[in-house]
């Protein structure tokens, strides 16, 4: 029963604005991810929801409290709120059980039940036989979910969790996502989680909201960010994509080296034609473009390629047992049915700038 | 955007209480306050004194202090034992802190604590221990080294240029190794290895990288070895006074002691000069570095790589072996020895030994007047030095506030100030003229200790708490703890040992004081200090040799017990 409140929050350092005017509503129970390169507001955005950052204008409110607004300002420590950092920011000086038990004795719960609630979420992040272990005693992993025990202890309204994988090898990565989304659903709290890693998002996330700039670019479920990209930085920033540049006419786009397509949209003049590599498919007989394949990786799961189309280097994605199939220099077809078109305003809107 | 995150929340917390005052705003006058009237203000009104007379701009002093050639020599032998003792200092400490620090050299840990323990002992004493070792006709090793070798005559003479800088480098080299080392430590080692991975040997890594990298710590050290052995009274007293060889510290010293108007405004007049050098050197320094500010320095902590010494790690170790020998134990154990000594002019033999000069020292109630008169000054000033070093440390790794570089700024400088500057500066501005009369009490000398001593307490709670990362202390806050909580359940234990070390560092130097003691004393206010050097000087040097050793003895237990409470990590 947590929903967060966010109604035209910014934030500036003396003269340069950080977060453009943002507004929404995080549901309760709802797991929302800020998504986007290192720079891009979305920790400071995070940060000002635990209430270490004040927003420079706007209003904050957790439920129905007003958390922060003009005057009113409620530190973190009243908040109610878990948190991972990036650091895990476990303390070196307390083991385990001290850490996890922290929030607890804050809160002058009695010792009893202090000792069955840490047990009972040492369980829950399969800690129970560290209790004892002073941190640096312990794996980065294991040091996570030290975190994460802390953040959890207090059965938080809400639970923020700041690039909390970053620090892990991609294995454990892969499994403490589930155990985090598993985590989420058992205690059924909401979550607000940042991260740069788009794989991460899509894995976890309710709805994903793409930052760069310190705009908001794209507020979205995982599968529409993924399949209609609000504009070419979303598209480019989560997941693979080839863009192609070329102009359009009544009916056709054509490419600048003489080649074209259909197309029915309403958009004419310089346009962007967006192709994720997994939605183009290489074949010997007539498709819609023309190439020449000019590398190709064999990635046992899949079949990783480069086709050369007039000078313009294309991914292609194609299953692992394609692999041999066309020779590296041979001519081939491009087939593909799902793709996007953009408006080609001559900047590069996939740069990352912060 | 991280590390804009790192500022924390106390302000917006006092913000939101509805009370507009600004903590930090507050603090940082407070603690400006008390450099102003104590620091900035005394000086200023030395070198106005020095250059105006009661007719206004004169020169006239300058004039007539430099006509006598007494004092161009004494201008001289500053800077050339200062210069040369920096410069063998910092040539002796680099090395010593690479290999203390960063290759697996035998007794690495003992190695450090002896040479930070010199830093806690007065250097004098160094001067009283070397006077016995290498008197020109009957100094111990003078005496052994020509029966040794057959020579004619006693090989060295203390009481000499060479014998100054000997005395004078071997005992202020701790502080070069301890600022070097601390940057050694901090260090990140991925710096080197980069070095090592691109095929440099580890020689050339450290004359390439290492070096370079440490070049501002280095100079900051070398500096701080200038201004301590070129305002340093007690060696050149000892050492120079039978070789008749005077420093601008003892001219000032004998101009106060005459007593006269004349007298005070000649010693203004020198102090400003030894301050216009001292700040030359800081000048220069600083242009040479270009201000660099190597952020791999500071910043988090890491683990420094440990160079692999092979087929030189005993040799080495033998060669640190010798140094520690002759730079530290063969002095204090001279000290220690003439402590139990009845004629001076025999060797320590049963017969002629005595433990009289150790019931003298632990029964004379002069000489505990002055140990207690010590003790009080010194932990007043380290007491208030340390919460001062805490509250800078707070703005400067906590907070944005503006103008907290002013406090810390204003704190190197009164360290940057010859001893004898300050004392003579606060005699002058703090006996009634201008409403604040403290002169002939403790105050004055807690105050002088302060502006001297502060920097180091300083720097290494700073050190400390910008190796704690700002989250642990968010993390605290996010658990539901006010600040003032999360501060003593979270930073405090962390920092704890820090700021005991900083304690440490600022009380020693303060307790065994001399020169600023020597001028700032009254009857009443005599300190340990002072009372060494008068029995050094006049009275009995086995008595002086059983306080410095007590000194010592207090040096060492105090350090183990130290070491014990915080569970091996006090350290310095």
């Amino acid at each position: 029963m947590s929903s967060i409140t966010l109604t035209d929050v910014t934030k500036s350092y003396g003269s340069v604005q950080v977060i453009q005017k943002f507004s929404s509503v995080f549901k309760d129970r709802e797991f929302v991810t800020l998504l986007g390169p290192s720079g891009c507001g979305k920790t400071t955005m995070l940060r000002m929801i635990a209430g270490f950052e004040k927003p420079t204008t706007g209003e904050i409110k957790i439920d129905d409290t007003t958390v922060s607004s003009g005057g009113k300002f409620i530190p973190p420590n009243r908040r109610g709120i878990g948190m991972v950092f990036q650091s895990y920011a476990v303390w070196p000086h307390m083991n385990v059980f001290e850490n996890v038990a922290y929030p607890l004795k804050i809160q002058r719960v009695p010792r009893a039940e202090i000792k069955q609630r840490v047990a009972d979420i040492l369980e829950a992040v399969h800690l129970s036989q560290y209790i004892e272990r002073m941190p640096n005693e312990l794996s980065g992993g294991q040091q996570q979910r030290v975190a994460l025990g802390r953040a959890l202890v207090c059965s938080p309204r809400v639970l923020l969790l700041d690039e909390p994988l970053s620090n892990l090898d991609a294995k454990l990565r892969e499994s403490m996502r589930f155990e985090i989304k598993d985590v989420q659903k058992r205690f059924g709290i909401t979550v607000v989680y940042v991260t740069h890693d788009q794989t991460e998002a899509m894995a976890m996330s309710d709805r994903v909201i793409v930052f760069n700039k310190g705009a908001v670019q794209q507020m979205d479920s995982p599968m529409n960010i993924y399949r209609s990209p609000a504009n070419q930085f979303v598209a480019d920033f989560v997941g693979k994509i080839n863009f192609i540049h070329g102009v359009a006419s009544g009916g056709r786009i054509e490419f600048p080296g003489g080649q074209g397509m259909a197309y029915s949209g309403e958009k004419r003049g310089p346009v962007v034609v967006a192709v994720r590599p997994e939605n183009m498919t290489m074949r010997t007989d007539k498709g819609i473009l023309r190439g020449t394949l000019s590398q190709a990786y064999y990635l046992g799961d899949t079949n990783d390629c480069r086709v050369d189309m007039d000078g313009i280097a294309l991914r292609v994605i194609a299953a692992g047992h394609t692999y041999g199939q066309i020779d590296v220099g041979s001519p081939l077809w491009l087939d593909f049915d799902e793709y996007l078109v953009f408006d080609d305003d001559g900047v590069d809107q996939t740069k990352i700038l912060s | 955007m991280k590390g804009a995150g790192s500022v924390p929340v106390q302000a917006s917390l006092q913000d939101n209480k509805g009370f507009h005052l600004d903590v930090k705003a507050m603090l940082i006058a407070a603690i400006v306050a008390f450099l102003l009237v104590f620091n900035v203000f005394p000086m200023a009104y030395l070198v106005f004194r020095s250059f105006f007379g009661e007719n206004g701009f004169t020169l006239e002093t300058f004039k007539r202090i430099y006509t006598y050639p007494l004092n161009w020599n004494a201008l001289r032998n500053t800077l050339v034992t200062a210069g040369l003792s920096m410069v063998f200092g910092v040539m002796i400490a680099f090395p010593l802190a690479w290999l203390v620090g960063r290759t697996d050299m035998y007794g690495r840990k003992f190695f450090r604590t002896l040479f930070v323990m010199t830093y806690m002992v007065p250097p004098y004493v160094g001067a009283m221990a070397w006077l016995r070792l290498l008197n020109p006709r009957v100094g111990t090793l003078n005496v052994f080294l020509a029966n040794l070798f057959g020579l004619s005559g006693n090989p060295f003479n203390i009481y000499s240029i060479g014998g100054l800088v000997w005395v004078l480098t071997t005992f202020y080299y701790p502080y070069a190794f301890i600022t070097i080392s601390r940057a050694m430590e901090k260090m990140d080692p991925s710096l080197e290895e980069a070095s090592k991975i691109s095929g440099a040997s580890p020689l050339k890594t450290v004359m390439t990288v290492t070096f370079p990298i440490m070049l501002p710590s280095i100079v900051a050290a070398g500096l701080l070895v200038f201004v301590s052995a070129a305002s340093c009274y007690g060696i050149p007293s000892i050492i120079g006074a039978p070789g008749q060889i005077d420093t601008v510290t003892t001219r000032i010293i004998d101009y106060v002691y005459v007593g006269s108007a004349e007298g005070l405004t000649d010693a203004t007049t020198l102090a400003v000069s030894l301050m216009i050098i001292a700040n030359l050197v800081l000048y220069v320094s600083t242009f040479i570095c270009g201000k660099k500010q190597y952020i791999t320095v500071s910043g988090k902590s890491t683990r420094p790589n440990i160079v692999e010494l092979g087929k030189w790690r005993l040799p080495v170790t033998l060669m640190v072996s010798a140094f520690a020998l002759i730079v530290v134990v063969i002095p204090f154990a001279t000290v220690a020895m003439t402590s139990f000594t009845t004629n001076l002019g025999k060797p320590l033999t049963a017969a002629n030994f005595t433990t009289r000069y150790w019931r003298i020292l632990f029964t004379r109630k002069g000489i505990l007047d002055t140990v207690k008169n010590s003790l009080i000054s010194a932990s007043v000033a380290a007491t208030a030095g340390i919460v001062i070093s805490c509250v800078m440390a707070w703005l400067l790794t906590r907070t944005r506030a503006k103008g907290r570089h002013i406090p810390d700024f204003l704190i190197t400088v009164g360290s940057g100030t010859p001893s004898v500057v300050i004392a003579l500066a606060l005699i002058m501005t703090m006996s009634g003229r201008f409403g604040i009369n403290i002169y002939n009490t403790l105050t004055i000398m807690i105050v002088a200790y302060m502006v001297k001593y502060l920097l180091m307490g300083m720097r290494t709670v700073v050190s400390a708490m910008s190796q704690i990362h700002p989250s642990l202390e968010e993390a605290a806050l996010i658990s539901g703890a006010e600040w003032q909580r999360g501060f003593r359940d979270v930073t405090l234990p962390l920092i704890a040992p820090s700021v005991v070390a900083g304690w440490f560092l600022i009380f020693m130097p303060s307790f065994y004081e001399l020169t600023m003691s020597t001028l700032l004393y009254s009857t009443d206010t005599k300190t340990i200090g002072y009372e060494l050097f008068t029995y050094q000087t006049y009275h009995s040097q086995q008595t002086a040799s059983a306080i410095a050793t007590g000194i010592l003895g207090m040096v060492v237990i105090v350090n183990w017990i130290l070491n014990r409470l915080t569970r091996g990590e006090f350290s310095i």
